[in-house]
C-alpha cells in the first residue's frame, strides 16, 4: 500500500521536476514556476501520507536501510527547497535540486539497494536516536541542496567569466546569489549534522557501551563534519565563489560515497551495515 | 568620375585589438583630416571615429585613398576593411546614423557622434557640398527612425548592458561601491545606472578634478584623486574605466596587488575605452571579471529579444531616405543643362528682343517696351516648361540618356553649365549618374 502512495509521490515529484526544468528552458513562462512549486508542496504531502502508511505497516524500520534512508531523504530534501523557495525564490534551482529528490526517491520504488531491517535492539531505541536519524538526514539533504546550488554556481561562473553569455547566462541567477545561499546551506547543513555527530555518539553509547569505537560508520561521518566545518571556516575568513563551489562538489562526494559504501558493503559497520 | 566611397572597419568586422589601433581621439582627428585631404584624388572626406567604427568617407574617383589611409593607421586593419561605393555607401551611413549598424541597435549616442564628426570636417574644410547633403539627408533619416520606430524605446545603451553583466555577478549592489575612472559621458551615465542597483557608494577618479565633480554630481557619488587608484581598486566591487589614455590604466600587477587585501571579493571591472584601459590579462585572476567593449556585444548578442518588426520598419525609413537623396541628387546632377539651356534661350531672347526693339526706334513707348521684352520671356518659358519637367523627372529616376540627349540636341557644350550654374558642383557629374557604375 505504502508502495503505491509512494510511487504517486515520486510521479509529483518528477512532474515538478519538469516543470521546473521547463521554466529554466523558457524562463518567461513564469505559471510553471507556480505549477512546479504547487506540485512539489503536493508530492511532499503524499509523501508524508507514504511514510506513515509504512510506519504503520512495518514500524518504520525501513528507513533505516539505505532504501528507506534514501526515500526518507527525498522527503526532507522536498521539503527543505519548498522553505527555500520560501525564503529565497529562486526558482532556477528548482530545476537543478528537484532531480536529485526524484533520483533519491527512485530505490524505493524499484527495490534498489538494501531494504532488509532486523529488529532494532531496545537498547538503542531512545529519543536520541529519533533525532539523530532525523538530523543526520536532514544534513544530508541540505548538503544535497547545497550540492545543486554549487553545480550552478560553477555553471553560471563558467558563462559570466568565460564570457559565454549562452542559454544559461540568462537563466540562472546571479554568482553572488547563489554563492550566498551556497555558503547559508553549508553553515545550516554543518549545524545539523554537528547534532546529528552528538546524538550518534550517545546512541553508540547506549549500544556499543562508548561514545567513539573508530567505527567506519563514525570516522566517515566525523571526516564530512571536519571537511564542512572547515568550510565553514573557510567562509569566515573570506574564501568564496569558485573555490567554495567546487569543495561543496568534494563534500557531497564524500558523502556520498561513504553512504552509499557503508549501506552497501555488509559488514563494514560496528552496526551491520544497515543503519542499525 | 568622382563619388562618394566609404571605407572602414567596425565592431562587426573587428576585433578590439585592431579598432583601438587604428581608432582616432579628438586631435589626431583633425591631423587625420588634414592628411586625407592632402592625398591625390580626394575631393571631400570625412572621419567618423567611435569605440565601434572607425570609418572614412570620401568623395573621390575610387575608394584607395580612404583604404590607404586607414592603413597608414595600422597594417593588421587589412583583412578586416569594408568597402562601400556611391548607393551603398550612402545606405550604409546612413544605418550608421540611425544606429542599426550599432552594437547597441537603437543607442542615441551615434547620432551624436555621427554630427560631430561632419562638424569637425566641416571645421576643417573638408566636407565640401556633396558630403555636407549627404549628412544632412543622413540626419533626417536617424531622426526619423528615432521618432517614427520604437526602435530605440527601452533600451539598449552601453549601461544599460553593463549593469546586466553586474546584475548577473553581484545580484544587486547594496553595501558595494562603483568607482568609475575617467569623466566621459559615458562612464558617467553608467555609474549613474549601476547606482541605480543600489550601490552604496559611488567613487569618481579622474585627472582633471573639476570635470570629476561634475560626473560625480551627476551620478551622485564622491570625487576622490586619480593618484590613489591602486587604493580605490581595493575598496570598490565594480570599476568602470572610460578614459581617452591610450595605453592601460588599470594594468594585472595592480590588480593583483589587490586581490588579497580585498580578501578575494569579487571584482567586476567594465572597460568602456577605446584603445582599452584595461589590461585583458586581468581576467585571469579568481573571482576578477574583466569585460571590454567585445564582451559587451556579446551581452547585447545574447540578450536581444528580437526587434525584428522595429527594424524592419527603421530599414525601410532608411532605404526611403536613401531613394530621396539619391533623387535629388540626380536631380542637381541634370540641373547643369536645363540651367545651361534656360540661359542659352534667355540670352536668344533678349538678344532678339533688342534687336526688335533698336528696329522700332522712337515708334515704341516704354509700355510697348516692356510688353515685347515680356513676350520674350514667356515664348521660353513656354517652350521649356515641357523639356524642364520632363528632364527632371528622367534625372530623378535616374535616366541619363535623357539629360545627355538634350545637351547633344542643344549644342550645350559639357564646360558651359557647370561654370554657369551651381560653381560648387563641378565635381558633380554632369550627365552620367555615379552610382550607375
Amino acid at each position: 500500500m505504502s508502495v503505491e502512495v509512494l510511487r504517486t509521490a515520486t510521479v509529483l515529484y518528477a512532474a515538478s521536476a519538469v516543470s521546473y526544468i521547463f521554466f529554466f528552458v523558457r524562463p518567461h513562462r513564469v505559471r510553471a514556476v507556480r505549477m512546479g512549486f504547487a506540485l512539489v508542496a503536493g508530492a511532499f504531502l503524499v509523501h508524508a501520507v507514504a511514510i506513515s502508511l509504512a510506519c504503520r505497516e512495518s514500524g518504520g524500520t525501513q528507513f533505516f536501510a539505505l532504501r528507506g534512508g534514501l526515500g526518507m531523504l527525498a522527503f526532507v530534501g522536498a521539503g527543505l527547497f519548498l522553505v527555500l523557495e520560501w525564503l529565497y525564490p529562486l526558482p532556477a534551482v528548482g530545476a537543478f535540486v528537484l532531480p536529485l529528490v526524484v533520483i533519491a526517491a527512485l530505490p524505493g520504488l524499484f527495490g534498489l539497494g538494501s531494504s532488509q531491517t532486523g529488529v532494532l535492539p531496545s537498547v538503542v531505541r531512545l529519543p536520541a536516536l529519533k533525532v539523530h536519524v532525523s538530523t543526520a538526514i536532514g544534513g544530508v539533504a541540505l548538503f544535497a541542496i547545497a550540492f545543486g546550488v554549487a553545480a550552478m554556481y560553477l555553471l553560471q561562473e563558467r558563462e559570466v567569466k568565460g564570457k559565454h553569455f549562452g542559454v544559461l547566462f540568462s537563466r540562472l541567477p546571479s554568482l553572488e546569489s547563489l554563492d550566498r545561499l551556497n555558503q547559508s546551506l553549508v553553515r545550516t547543513g554543518f549545524a545539523v549534522w554537528s547534532v546529528a555527530l552528538v546524538t550518534g555518539a550517545m546512541v553508540a553509547k547506549n549500544a556499543w557501551g562508548s561514545f567513539w569505537m573508530w567505527d567506519p560508520q563514525q570516522v566517515t561521518a566525523l571526516l564530512v563534519w571536519l571537511l564542512y566545518g572547515a568550510m565553514v571556516e573557510l567562509c569566515h575568513m573570506g574564501m568564496h565563489g569558485r573555490r567554495y563551489a567546487l569543495l561543496t562538489l568534494a563534500g557531497f562526494a564524500l558523502l556520498m560515497t561513504s553512504m552509499i559504501a557503508l549501506g552497501t558493503v555488509p559488514n563494514v559497520t560496528r552496526h551491520g551495515g544497515n543503519f542499525q | 568620375m568622382s563619388d562618394v566611397f566609404l571605407v572602414g572597419l567596425s565592431h562587426r568586422t573587428a576585433p578590439i585589438a585592431v579598432r583601438e589601433r587604428v581608432a582616432f581621439s579628438g586631435e589626431t582627428l583633425a591631423e587625420g583630416l588634414a592628411d586625407l585631404r592632402a592625398r591625390p584624388g580626394v575631393e571631400e572626406s570625412l572621419v567618423l571615429s567611435t569605440c565601434n567604427r572607425v570609418e572614412v568617407l570620401i568623395l573621390a574617383t575610387s575608394a584607395e585613398p580612404a583604404r590607404r589611409f586607414l592603413l597608414s593607421r595600422s597594417a593588421d586593419a587589412a583583412g578586416y576593411l569594408y568597402e562601400r561605393a556611391g548607393r551603398e555607401a550612402a545606405r550604409h551611413f546612413f544605418r550608421v546614423a540611425a544606429s542599426l549598424d550599432s552594437m547597441l541597435v537603437g543607442e542615441q549616442q551615434i547620432a551624436g557622434q555621427v554630427k560631430e564628426a561632419y562638424r569637425l570636417a566641416a571645421a576643417a574644410a573638408t566636407a565640401g557640398p556633396h558630403l555636407s547633403r549627404l549628412c544632412a539627408r543622413a540626419f533626417v533619416a536617424a531622426k526619423r527612425v528615432r521618432t517614427e520606430t520604437e526602435i530605440g524605446r527601452g533600451t539598449t545603451s552601453v549601461s544599460q548592458v553593463a549593469v546586466e553583466l553586474v546584475a548577473k555577478i553581484f545580484g544587486n549592489l547594496s553595501g558595494r561601491s562603483v568607482l568609475l575612472v575617467g569623466a566621459g559621458k559615458m562612464g558617467a551615465s553608467s555609474a549613474k545606472a549601476l547606482a541605480s542597483l543600489g550601490a552604496d557608494h559611488v567613487l569618481v577618479a579622474n585627472r582633471s578634478r573639476d570635470r570629476a565633480k561634475w560626473v560625480a554630481r551627476r551620478a551622485r557619488g564622491h570625487v576622490r584623486d586619480f593618484s590613489e587608484l591602486p587604493q580605490l581598486l581595493t575598496e570598490a566591487d565594480v570599476i568602470i574605466v572610460a578614459t581617452s589614455a591610450p595605453h592601460f590604466v588599470v594594468t594585472a600587477e595592480m590588480v593583483e596587488a589587490t586581490l588579497k587585501p580585498r580578501r578575494y571579493r569579487s571584482m567586476c571591472l567594465i572597460d568602456l575605452s577605446v584603445p582599452r584601459n584595461v589590461d585583458p590579462r586581468c581576467a585571469q585572476f579568481e573571482n576578477v571579471f574583466a569585460y571590454d567593449m567585445d564582451d559587451l556585444q556579446r551581452v547585447v548578442r545574447a540578450t536581444w529579444h528580437a526587434r525584428a518588426e522595429e527594424a524592419t520598419r527603421a530599414e525601410a525609413i532608411v532605404e526611403a531616405e536613401v531613394m530621396a537623396f539619391l533623387a535629388e541628387r540626380n536631380e542637381r546632377a541634370a540641373l547643369p543643362v536645363l540651367s545651361a539651356l534656360r540661359q542659352r534661350a534667355e540670352a536668344i531672347a533678349r538678344l532678339e528682343a533688342q534687336k526688335t526693339l533698336s528696329l522700332m526706334g522712337e515708334h515704341i513707348d516704354e509700355k510697348g517696351r516692356m510688353s515685347v521684352e515680356a513676350m520674350a520671356r514667356a515664348i521660353v518659358n513656354k517652350l521649356l516648361h515641357a523639356p524642364t519637367a520632363r528632364l527632371k523627372a528622367a534625372a530623378a529616376s535616374g535616366d541619363t540618356a535623357l539629360p545627355g540627349a538634350a545637351a547633344v540636341l542643344f549644342g550645350i557644350d559639357e564646360a558651359e553649365p557647370a561654370r554657369a550654374s551651381e560653381p560648387e558642383d563641378a565635381s558633380a557629374p554632369k550627365v552620367a549618374m555615379p552610382e550607375q557604375r
